[in-house]
């Protein structure tokens, strides 16, 4: 019983780390019907800007976290006007631009490599407080993640309800060819939601750097478990993106119960399939 | 010397992995991301089979085939239900799941360390363990994995696979089985893919899961994308200069380690640079059957084949036909009857259930409730190729051509019963389906004639203006030689001359005896060639009788007429 209490707070707090990953993709998905694999590259590139501005420039961490989520906010535009605009622009269909996103992905993967070279990066010192919570045990880490989905996923839904901008970037969702109609600079948009987006995945970026390390690998995971959070939840739904991610999360906590860990990352795709199967649309996706 | 014939056997391994790729997203446009997996499965099958029950050669790569076709038919299943990014998501989640079962497999895949020991390719006494000996054979299976491809890529089931590629409905619609074309195009990429895998644990003598990952469908899909999507020459050449590009790398100084990232970092950069600047690739998609040169003397049929007229009795009967969406009724006990040397045509305001009951009638929607007798049989619920294939064809309001095809591919697809559209007869019966197709390319062209765009067969349909398109929907239609043909404003957004010349024909479709049925807002056209008319609201059939009478009707000119 206590092992699994444990295994479900585990769970919640990946959770919430897939769901701050799935909520930044799924917006720029959700707007601008970019497929963007590149997410996962830049999301692990942010990790290493922090590593670098934190050992090598000897920054404090709050400002490497900073830095990493302006650069994040630069990077994320800068790929959408170079490579994603054009084709939208041409009218190529999705597809195109989604076999554009894996060739970007290649890319800035590989560049990572060369730039900071194959092994993993860690900044050594940082030490975070144990809590005990009757059996169940997490640290400092685990209580930023939970932290951060809970202040940045809440601030950017005020954000999205209560500001003027933040409507029409939800106009945009809703009906990009309305929201033109109506007058919303849907380039403007684009490009805001690509900086938002990007620079909201520096925030997990950093706390998995903290938690383990900086590889140039881990970007393709982030970026499928993120693609896998909305559809799971529902393409267009950024609260579907918290849901699936979450549930992500916890299917693969609580799984560890019956299955060896080596199997753990199956899990995920064994969710997938049954809601694709069950429920093609997501879970607070709207049937079209 | 060797190493050129490394160079010259990868070669050949990424020609049949990127010809067999195209097949699936360059002539299926099945965008399915697993394509190292179907690899992985032969490389794994010859690996297994040789250490661990010592099979000879060829029988593991032919386990090997019949274990990755058989999944591929299996992936195909949630390919009949998603498309698009759902399709990707799906099919990278088994790509990462088959290298995860690679890697955990323990004894079976060797794990993380692979499989060593991978006997060498033989047979008999004969081995061929040095590169040179393995060339000649891994080029000759080149050659034949290429000419399988090539074979069905360039039958009329090919054209086929184009179509569905261009527009799933229109191909139903066209009598095309669109579950059966993509298990056999899943289950021919999935099988060609493995025999890649097989030669390259005969050649490498080891397999290990790192060469299978997702990172190596890619690196196909970049060949297939780079050499041409729907042309495979271009992904020879694709595949040939993706192996040869980043091996001009080692002229270069770089440390190894970099090489091998600055290796991906190019092909990655070529594939954005090819997609933005030549979308096409370097090879782009030719037409690949019924090339006429226009202005050629074609022997001529009339493009519409004569019935004598049968008695009055109805071909279709639709009764009570009910149909909701999410509790929206948009046809509600609607009872309809088509009859043979009649035009009818359905009537009624926008939303009033026209084109919910075409989609009931052929098959595109199930009804809730009523049933569909077609000649006295009852065919409620039956698949739309079925239908077709009963003799009821229709077209869409939104015409759905196949886009990137020709003027004449897009009649050829849509002609009834055509060999080259099973399998078997595309490699064991091929004199059948060339004379098959000559008489074809006469009937489409007679089709085309009798429309008036026999001058523009070999153009490409997304070239055509408006007006011809239009015409080409209704070539198409024809061309089904269904007796029942369901139009669905075939006529709207024509020019007053065209629609002029237009109006007989489908008055002569009639008098020819067939039953033609045809949705329709212009007055002036129900006029001209209705014969009855029922006239649709909310779902419900508010009147039913010929023309003049509805029009006489002092409700309906209120409501509807004006």
């Amino acid at each position: 019983m206590d092992l699994l209490l444990q295994l479900l707070v585990n769970g919640f707090i990946n959770g919430c780390h897939y769901a701050l990953l799935g909520v930044g993709f799924g917006l720029i998905f959700a707007t601008t019907q970019v497929v963007h694999f590149a997410y996962g590259p830049i999301y692990a590139l942010t990790a290493y800007i922090a590593w670098y501005t934190a050992t090598a420039l000897g920054a404090p961490l709050w400002l490497a976290v900073l830095i990493a989520a302006a650069a994040a906010a630069v990077i994320g535009p800068v790929t959408y006007l170079g490579v994603y605009r054009p084709f939208q622009r041409r009218q190529s269909s999705d597809l195109v631009i989604l076999i554009a996103s894996l060739g970007l992905l290649i890319v800035i993967e590989n560049l990572i490599g060369i730039l900071f070279g194959a092994g993993s990066r860690v900044i050594e010192g940082v030490n975070f407080s144990v809590f005990l919570w009757g059996p169940v045990v997490f640290t400092g880490v685990h209580v930023w993640q939970v932290a951060s989905l809970a202040v940045i996923g809440g601030a950017l839904f005020l954000f999205l309800r209560y500001t003027r901008f933040g409507k029409a970037i939800l106009a945009m969702t809703d009906n990009p060819e309305m929201a033109r109609i109506v007058g919303i600079d849907t380039r403007r948009v684009s490009i805001a939601v690509f900086a938002i987006g990007s620079a909201v995945a520096a925030a997990p970026a950093v706390l998995v750097l903290l938690k383990d390390s900086a590889t140039p690998h881990m970007g393709f995971h982030a970026v499928f478990m993120a693609f896998v959070a909305v559809v799971i939840g529902g393409i267009g739904s950024l609260r579907g993106a918290v849901l699936g991610g979450m549930l992500l999360g916890l299917a693969e906590g609580v799984g560890l119960w019956g299955i060896p860990t080596e199997w753990q990352s199956s899990i995920a795709f064994i969710v997938l399939f049954v809601v694709i199967l069950l429920r093609p649309q997501g879970l607070l996706g709207q049937r079209t | 010397m060797d190493y050129i014939l490394y160079i010259l056997i990868m070669m050949s391994l990424y020609a049949i992995l990127a010809t067999s790729f195209n097949l699936l997203i360059g002539y299926g446009g099945l965008f399915a991301l697993s394509h190292a997996a179907f690899y992985a499965f032969g490389a794994y099958a010859t690996a297994i089979l040789t250490t661990q029950l010592g099979w000879p050669f060829p029988l593991p790569m032919i386990a090997g085939i019949a274990f990755s076709a058989g999944v591929g038919a299996l992936v195909a299943l949630p390919a009949l239900r998603v498309s698009g990014v759902y399709l990707v998501i799906v099919t990278l989640a088994l790509q990462i799941i088959v290298v995860q079962v690679l890697n955990n497999g323990g004894t079976l895949t060797g794990g993380t360390d692979g499989i060593t020991g991978v006997p060498a390719l033989g047979i008999g006494s004969l081995v061929l363990d040095s590169p040179g000996a393995f060339l000649p054979v891994a080029a000759a299976f080149a050659a034949v994995c290429f000419w399988v491809a090539y074979r069905l890529a360039h039958s009329p089931f090919g054209r086929s696979l184009r179509a569905m590629r261009e527009n799933e409905s229109a191909a139903q619609a066209a009598g095309k089985n669109l579950v059966y074309m993509k298990l056999v195009v899943f289950a021919f990429a999935a099988g060609l893919a493995a025999v890649a895998g097989s030669l390259f644990a005969h050649y490498f003598q080891y397999v290990g899961p790192q060469s299978f990952t997702i990172e190596e469908t890619i690196y196909i899909l970049a060949m297939v994308i780079i050499g041409g999507t729907g042309n495979l020459w271009g992904s020879v050449a694709g595949a040939f200069l993706l192996v040869i590009l980043p091996e001009l790398l080692n002229f270069l100084a770089l440390p190894s380690e970099v090489a091998d990232k600055a290796r991906l970092l190019i092909y990655g950069l070529l594939l954005i640079v090819i997609l933005r600047f030549r979308p096409q690739g370097l090879f782009g998609e030719k037409a690949s059957t019924g090339h006429v040169l226009a202005g050629e003397d074609q022997a001529v049929e009339p493009g519409v084949t004569l019935a004598t007229l049968q008695d009055d009795a109805a071909t279709v009967v639709g009764r009570a036909l009910h149909k909701s969406f999410g509790g929206v009724v948009a046809v509600a006990d609607f009872d309809i009857e088509l009859h043979s040397g009649r035009v009818t045509g359905l009537i009624g305001p926008n939303g009033a259930g026209k084109t919910t009951a075409f989609n009931m009638l052929t098959g595109f929607l199930k009804p809730d409730r009523g049933t569909i007798e077609f000649n006295g049989r009852d065919v409620t619920g039956l698949k739309p190729h079925r239908i077709v294939h009963e003799g009821m064809a229709r077209s869409f309001q939104d015409l759905r051509l196949f886009r990137r095809m020709t003027v004449l591919e897009n009649v050829l697809v849509s002609l009834p019963r055509q060999s080259g559209d099973r399998v078997w007869a595309v490699y064991l019966r091929p004199g059948l389906i060339r004379r098959e197709e000559r008489d074809n390319i006469a009937r489409a062209m007679g089709v085309l004639q009798f429309v008036g765009l026999a001058d523009k067969a070999n153009e490409l349909a997304e070239d055509l203006s408006y007006a011809e398109e239009k015409l080409l929907v209704i070539a198409r239609l024809l061309a089904t030689g269904a007796e029942v043909l369901l139009f669905d404003e075939p006529l709207s957004g024509l020019d007053p001359n065209t629609l002029q010349a237009l109006l007989p024909t489908i008055r002569k479709l009639a008098e020819h005896g067939k039953t033609v049925c045809i949705i329709e807002h212009n007055l002036d056209v129900i006029k001209g060639v209705c014969d009855v008319v029922f006239f649709l609201d909310e779902g419900h059939a508010m009147a039913v009788g010929t023309p003049e009478e509805l029009m006489s009707d002092p409700e309906l000119a209120a409501r509807y007429f004006k």
